[in-house]
């Protein structure tokens, strides 16, 4: 049932199933720019209706065993696998103790059944400027593992993603796993997201925080103001020097809203959305400040 | 190219020739003629071409047929048993939980297999789990209610 419009239908191209890693990677090899890789498709798919892409080959990567590792140790951190779904890591309780940015954003992203389908990794890979897995990513470090026939390599989140639908990465190459470092006890961590009528985010927001040690680490991640993820670094540094908590997070959130470049679109005006980061600071802060 | 899958489809095995451009979602009602599966939005916004893929809910116009090979399939057409609707169904009667209908295979489907894994689920609970799929006559109140209703008798398995 096409109705005749592209937008019903898909390219024409050749499925490949892998069943392991080497075999994705040969495919990968052999078709360089015209593969795509296919995770959960939700993006994959959705780009190729409206003709965004168009690869002659679509490698489906569902098959791969090692791929679906999701797995902590402690002092090690937090592996996930290419392959597993937001619903997986929703349901996996380290995520939701001990990660609350990531358990956060992830019930935000989308829809429980989209998220049935849809991986962090694709999200990633993905690099729409207002998606929600990146910021709390970026605020703990997390790196990316890369791998060819030849090579791997690993690179910071907030490297591997260079502007609207830009990564770095190289045909022939996959992106095998997230890292994330483990958090130290007494750190904390959370992610808000202001949306209106669709799960577009006008701004979304993951704030760390781990303030009880000697020194002090802070970071604050702001997604969907710009063309990529950015760190609001003076917001940072207020939190991060001495005094009451309280008039910290005023001049940060207030600094937050004035220091970063925010972009102006349909969806919201510059100045909204600096009202917009003004708030979310604060609120965010205080309840991670206050809370628990 | 074109390939043989294999599939159980409401409780049949199915083989069918699809080519690997090919959506689940055409497949499934122009191939196989399952006409609950609904299209409307085709950018997995809607929700109305939900189906149970291995008993989870997805939406079928954002996967591709080739994809499902082996895999187990289960649409609206697939839950009653003998000509007996499930209880969920009679609650969407009881409760007046539809006005045009469109939406209603998925929302029943997906109500149907949230019951089953959480049989007595709070409203936010559900709200939850349906808000992948869209009621444009704004049904929401007597759906959520049908919901909340019909669990008993899942709760009673
Ligand atoms: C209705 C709807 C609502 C949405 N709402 C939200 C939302 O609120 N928040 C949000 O963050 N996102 C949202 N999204 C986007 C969605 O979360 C992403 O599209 C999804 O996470 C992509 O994951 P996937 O597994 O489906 O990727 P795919 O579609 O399979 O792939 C996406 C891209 O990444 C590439 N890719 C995938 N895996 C790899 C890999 N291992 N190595 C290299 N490249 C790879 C693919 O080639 C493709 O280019 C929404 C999408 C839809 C359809």
């Amino acid at each position: 049932m096409s109705f005749g419009s592209p937008y019903f239908t898909l390219p024409d191209f050749t499925y490949h199933k892998p069943k392991t890693l080497r075999e994705a990677l040969e495919l990968l090899e052999k078709y360089g720019d015209e593969a795509k890789i296919l995770a959960g498709g939700v993006g994959l798919i959705a780009f190729m209706k409206e003709r965004l892409v168009s690869p002659s080959h679509v490698i489906d990567i569902k098959g791969i065993p090692e791929l679906k590792k999701l797995e902590y140790r402690k002092g090690e951190g937090l592996v996930i696998g290419a392959t597993v779904t937001f619903s997986e890591l929703e349901s996996y309780q380290v995520i939701r103790e001990k990660y609350r940015a990531l358990y956060q954003a992830v019930k935000l992203a989308s829809d429980s059944i989209i998220r049935n389908r849809a991986t962090l990794v694709g999200n990633i890979c993905e690099a729409i400027p207002w998606v929600d897995g990146p910021p709390p990513l970026i605020a703990y470090g997390a790196e990316v593992e890369i791998k060819s026939l030849d090579k791997v390599r690993r690179v910071p989140v907030a490297e591997f993603i260079k502007g609207p639908v830009e990564i770095d990465l190289e045909p022939g190459e996959i992106v095998t796993s997230i890292h994330i470092p483990d958090v130290p006890s007494g750190a904390r961590s959370g992610f808000v997201k202001f949306n209106v009528g669709s799960e577009f985010a006008l701004v979304n927001l993951a704030a760390y925080l781990s303030l009880n040690e000697e020194k002090k680490d802070v970071r604050l991640v702001y997604g969907a103001i710009s063309p990529k993820p950015v760190r609001a670094l003076e917001a940072e540094k207020i939190l991060s020097s001495e005094g009451d908590m309280r008039t910290l997070i005023i001049s940060a959130a207030v600094k937050a809203s004035e220091e970063l470049e925010v972009i102006s679109d349909v969806l919201a005006s510059e100045d909204f959305r600096r009202h917009l980061i003004k708030i979310l600071t604060m609120n965010l802060l205080t309840e991670l400040v206050e809370g628990g | 190219m074109v390939r043989k899958i294999s599939l159980t489809v409401n409780g049949y095995r199915k083989t069918v020739e699809v080519k690997d451009n090919e959506l689940l979602i055409d497949v499934l009602r122009d191939k196989l003629k399952i006409k609950g599966v609904k299209a409307a939005c085709w950018r997995g916004e809607c929700g109305l071409c939900t189906v149970l893929l291995n008993g989870e809910p997805v939406k079928s116009c954002l996967v591709l047929a080739v994809e499902v090979d082996g895999s187990e399939i289960v649409t609206v057409e697939g839950l009653s048993r003998d000509g007996e609707l499930t209880p969920i169904q009679k609650a969407f009667i009881e409760h007046g939980a539809l006005q045009c209908g469109f939406c209603t295979p998925a929302f029943v489907l997906a109500s149907h297999q949230l019951l089953l894994e959480n049989p007595n689920p709070t409203e936010e609970e559900i709200k939850e789990k349906l808000s992948g799929i869209l009621c444009r006559c704004g049904t929401y109140y007597e759906i959520i209610e049908a919901i909340k209703s019909a669990s008993k008798f899942y709760q009673k398995k």
